[in-house]
Formats: structure tokens, sequence, C-alpha cells
């Protein structure tokens, strides 16, 4: 058993990691005091590193890498801007990857090469205001019209919502097949009665257009349904493990960043004549944030590892999801505990990575879903003894 | 079409390094290895050149096998071909043999009409790599560059001293030496990541290059590093008195002495 990174891996992480630090890193605070979206140049600049298609096939302009290194660039962009990993992650596994995976080749072709290169930003959409942990409750409805459905409803809580292109929104066709008459349709921005609603003011994550997204008479051709329309409750559950492995990665580079943070200060600010991490009140605190960290770590990587190696990794995305969140909020609000008042102050980033991070254990999959996943899987296991 | 060679050295990464204060040496147990940071930018050079008017761009180090870490890494910032110059006959080579063994492992890759180096080294700092293959290879070197364009058989390039700007034409052939001052270096993208491992590495030894072994290695150099120490720089404070029109006059008055300011 070897758990050290390969030389790709590796390689990924040196270049992203000084990529975020030199480039990216400057926008985290105007993402966050503004609430404005990341500038154009800045995406375009990612898009030519491969940023919007990290896993997409050479042939559609993407890096074919594997997940783990998919993580690891997650982790690295949110550690400097949990905002911009956001946009990335949800960009990357909730829209490219299973247009990728489900796309008919037409639809690859139209669209993959302009979500790879970040000419297109992407978006997924389940939730509404009456479904959200509910994922089956969707009320927004697609009725068939020859060869177009007609899509009318309201979505809610869009990532990339403001300034997406193409959008998989989840949609009922026939309501008497409960999930099975649930089907995923490619809405693309331009189409006649499809709106952006309001952009949410939130608490943090500031640099994410989140957004209401409105659907009114929207007419989606027939050739743009992905996958089988009977298909697409699986195919967003599927398409949220991959998910999941993001975010849960997301959740570890802002819990490494404030981590990090709080380490450096410890050994700077003296109190008692003394830097403050050498007291036990503190060093005690570092430990326990590094141990939770190298722990969420190794969920991420278990998990993307046995999607990389084909082999079933829906409770492993669970665990991680259900993991490093709550490992995460724990290590920023140490963090911020250890700074004291200049953790409180938005002089410092350290109050951000506090705000920021909350929403991991509630986007894509609250933490108390992830422990009904877990547990099914776990009575599921127990029950065939 | 140019054809470019530019040279570059694996070094361990300096902000890393420690001096052994018994022995004198580097202390280089643990350390990561990196590729110098001055031939990152000899790298960028290369692959402005070749975006710009077209061409082929060969990477050459000289070093133990772990040097070819960095090869890798110059084909995922975009380089054509990578060369590894490395035989145990050549180690403890001082900066003249190693221009000596780079400058044959040049003339016997072919011809180059641009071969760039970085300034100095992190590791070694003598900054003379550069001269050294401008001898043996009787080509001109240019340094601080700040622009560079190419016109058919030669080139014009401003040079930056100072506060001055020279520009200059120059016959190809000709080596550049380039630092941090020269461009920005660009990030590899992650699909050139994912492939450069497996890109092949050419490999020279003494065999390829020629000469004998008396020539190499310790035995060849005439520099013998007797002794390296840390220093460190301590900050000079002083306090200017008066009120703030005496303050800015003394304040000019200091900056024109240190030939900060001129007027």
């Amino acid at each position: 058993m070897d758990l050290s990174l390969t030389k790709t891996q590796k390689m990924v992480q040196k270049h992203i990691r000084k990529f975020s630090r030199e480039v990216l890193a400057e926008w985290s605070l105007y993402l966050d005091r503004e609430a404005k979206p990341l500038p154009g140049d800045i995406v375009t600049a990612m898009g030519n590193l491969n940023i919007w298609g990290i896993q997409a096939p050479r042939h559609f302009g993407g890096a074919d890498l594997d997940t783990v290194s998919y993580a690891i660039v997650i982790e690295e962009i949110s550690r400097v801007s949990a905002s911009i990993g956001l946009g990335v992650t949800v960009h990357n596994s909730v829209c490219l990857a299973p247009l990728l995976k489900f796309g008919t080749e037409d639809q690859k072709e139209r669209l993959a090469y302009d979500l790879s290169a970040g000419r297109k930003i992407g978006g997924f959409t389940v939730t509404e205001p009456n479904a959200g942990s509910d994922a089956g409750g969707v009320q927004t409805t697609a009725s068939d019209d020859g060869d177009a459905y007609i899509l009318n409803g309201q979505k809610a809580f869009v990532t990339n919502g403001g300034v997406g292109d193409v959008f998989l929104v989840a949609a009922v066709f026939d309501a008497a097949r409960k999930s099975r008459g649930i089907g995923i349709f490619i809405v693309e921005k331009g189409m006649r009665g499809f709106s952006v609603g309001k952009i949410e003011d939130m608490m943090g994550m500031r640099g994410n257009m989140v957004s209401e997204l409105i659907l009114d008479n929207v007419r989606v051709p027939k050739t743009n349904v992905l996958g089988r329309p009977e298909d697409g409750f699986k195919i967003s559950m599927q398409t949220l493990d991959m998910g999941r492995i993001g975010i849960a990665a997301q959740a570890l580079g802002i819990g490494m960043a404030a981590y990090e943070a709080a380490a450096l200060y410890a050994t700077e600010r003296k109190q008692f004549n003394k830097p403050i991490g050498t007291f036990q009140g503190v060093s005690f605190k570092l430990a326990e944030m590094k141990t939770k960290l190298e722990a969420a770590r190794l969920l991420v990587y278990k998990a993307a590892c046995n999607k990389d190696n084909g082999l079933p990794y829906t409770t492993e995305a669970a665990m991680c999801k259900y993991y490093a969140p709550g490992a995460a909020l724990d290590v920023c609000q140490e963090a911020l505990q250890i700074f004291g008042g200049y953790g409180y102050v938005k002089e410092l980033p350290v109050e951000r990575y506090y705000r920021d991070v909350k929403i991991t254990q509630i986007y894509e999959g609250t933490s108390e879903v992830m422990k009904i996943i877990i547990g099914n899987a776990i009575l599921k296991e127990f029950s065939k003894l | 079409m140019l054809t470019i060679a530019v040279c570059i050295k694996q070094v361990p990464d300096t902000h890393m390094v420690k001096i052994d204060p018994v022995r004198g040496t580097l202390e280089r147990d643990r350390i990561p290895n990196i590729m110098n940071p001055d031939d990152m930018h000899a790298v960028e050079m290369a692959l402005f050149l070749k975006g710009r008017y077209g061409g082929t761009v060969t990477a050459i180090t000289m070093g133990p096998p772990q040097a070819a870490e960095i090869l890798e890494e110059s084909y995922a910032m975009g380089v054509d071909s990578a060369v590894l110059v490395s035989d145990s006959r050549f180690a403890g080579s001082d900066s003249y043999v190693t221009g000596k063994i780079l400058s044959r492992a040049i003339a016997g890759l072919g011809s180059f009409n641009i071969v760039i180096t970085g300034v100095e080294a992190v590791d070694g700092s003598t900054a003379s790599v550069g001269y050294h293959l401008s001898e043996f290879l009787r080509m001109p070197l240019i340094t601080q560059i700040h622009k560079i364009d190419i016109e058919e058989k030669h080139a014009v390039i401003e040079r930056l001293y100072g506060h001055e700007y020279q520009k200059i034409r120059v016959d190809l052939p000709l080596i550049l030496s380039v630092n941090k001052n020269t461009n920005v270096v660009r990030f590899p993208a992650l699909a050139d990541i994912r492939t450069c491992f497996e890109k092949p590495i050419r490999r020279m030894t003494m065999e390829d290059i020629g000469g004998s072994e008396k020539e190499y290695g310790l035995s060849g150099s005439p520099t013998v590093v007797i002794q390296s120490e840390s220093f460190v720089h301590a900050r000079e404070r002083e306090t200017m008195n008066g009120n703030i029109q005496e303050k800015i006059e003394d304040l000019l008055v200091r900056l024109k002495k240190h030939n900060i300011i001129r007027y």
C-alpha cells in the first residue's frame, strides 16, 4: 500500500498551488467584499491551464487527469479562494462530467470544448424552493411538445447561476412515475423564457453568483435531454457522488488555509513573553486541526482513488463529504480562536474561512443526508450477512 | 525557424537551503530540488521566441540522473525535446568544466542559432556558465535583456542597465542570459503536466561528447570551493530629525549619496 502521490499528482499540486497563490489569491478579497464574479480574463487564464476541463478528454480540450489530481486542484484553489474553488468544482464535476458521461456525441461536440476552455460556464440544478434534501420533490415541469419539452418552474441556490451558460436542470416530465419521471434537461443561456432570478446575498462564498433560475415556458429541444429521460434521477445521484468529492476537497482546502494561518500565527504572536504556540492550549488545538485535516484528506483521496480504479465510491464519497466539511469547520473555528480578536476582524482572512466553510456541510447533500447514505449502506451490508 | 537550446539546472530549493555551520557545505538532505529560478526564465524566453518566430526548443541539463525531473517540467512548460548530460565522471565539475561539457553536448546535438541560460544558479551563484559557453562555442553572449526582436540573421536587443537602455544589433548565432527581470514565466497547463512524463529524454555521457576523463569532474576543475558560510544582512535604521521640510531634504541627500536618485 502506497499513500504517496504520483509524479503527475505532485506536479499538478506544485503548479496549481503556485498559480493559485500568484494569480488567484489577489482576487479572493475582492470577490468576498464586492460579491462580484471573477473577471473574464482570469477565467480565460484558468481555461488556458485546463482548470475548467480537469478530467475532460484531450480531444475535448481537457487535461484528462485522474480524480485524485482533480481533488488536488480543487483543494489548492480553495486554499486561496473558496468562491473560485466552488465555481470550478461545480462546473467540472456536476456539469461537464455528466455531459461527457451521459451526453450524446452531438451534445458533447456542441458544448464540451467551450466548457473545457471556460468559454462557457456550467451548472447543475435539482434544488427548488420546496425541494432540497428531498430531491424527489422537484416541482419544475417538462411537458412533451413534439420535438421539445416545455419547462416551467423555479430553481433555487444554483451555483454559478448568475454567470453560467449551460445548466443541467432536473424537471418532472411524468409525475405518475415518481423518481423515474424526473429528467435532466440541458438548458442554455439565451433560450427564450430562461432567466436568472435573484442573486443570493450570502454569508460566505460571496464570489460565486449563486442564484435562482426562472423557467417560463422554456422550449428545450429533445436533443437536449441528458441520457434517457427516465434516468434523470439516477444520473443526478451519480453526478452528485462525483460532486461530493469536489466539495470535500474544497472544505479540505479552506481548512488547510485556516490551519496554516493559525500555525504561523502561533509561532509569531507573543503573550506572556512567549509565542502562544508554546502554550499547550494552543499547540493541542493545532495538533487536533492537523490530525482532522489529514483524516479528511485520506477520505477524499480514498473516494477519488476508488473512482479512478473503477470501484464503487458512493459510500466513500458520502463519508468524505460528511467528514471533511465538519473537520474543516472545526479547524476554521479553532483557527479563529487562536487568532483571538484578530481572527474576528475583516483585515485578516480567518473570519472569511469561517464564513466560507459552513456551507460545505450544506450543499451537494447536507451532512445529515450523507449520514443517511452511509447508514443505508451499512444496513444493506449487514442485512446480507 | 529558430533552433533554440536552453540550458537548465536542478538546484536545492533556495527557500529551504541551509549551510552546515561546521563543514561549510550545503545541507542537501531532505531539501526538495527545483528548477533553478533564473532557468525558468530562460525556458520562458525560449518558448516566447518559439511562439513568435516558430522553431524548436531543446532543454539541456547536466546533472545526476534525478535531474531528469526538471526536464519533465520543461516538457510541461512546452519544450520540444530534452537532453540529460549525465556521467559519474562529470561529478564535481566547476562552472568552467560545466561550460565545457554543456558546449560539447550542444555542439554534438547539432547547430542552434540561439542558446539561452539563466544568469546564475542559486546553489553556486557563480553566474559564469553563460560566459564559458560563449567562449567554448565562439558565440556572443548578451546579458541584461529587456526586449528582443529577431530579424532574419540577426537579433535587435534592448539592454537595460541602471536607468538607461542600450539598443544593439547582433548576428545569430548568439547566447542570451536571462533572469527574473527579463520576463514572466508561464504556468504549465494541466494537459501538458499530464503528458510530460511520457516524453523521451535523450541521455548523453562522456562517450557522446568526447574528451578524456581528466578534463572533467574535480580533476579538470580549476576552481575549488574552500568554504561556504551563512551571513545575515542586518538592517540599518536611522532616525531623521527636524521638521518635515528638513526631513525631506535630508532624505534627498541620502538618496543621491547612494545613487538611488540623480537630480
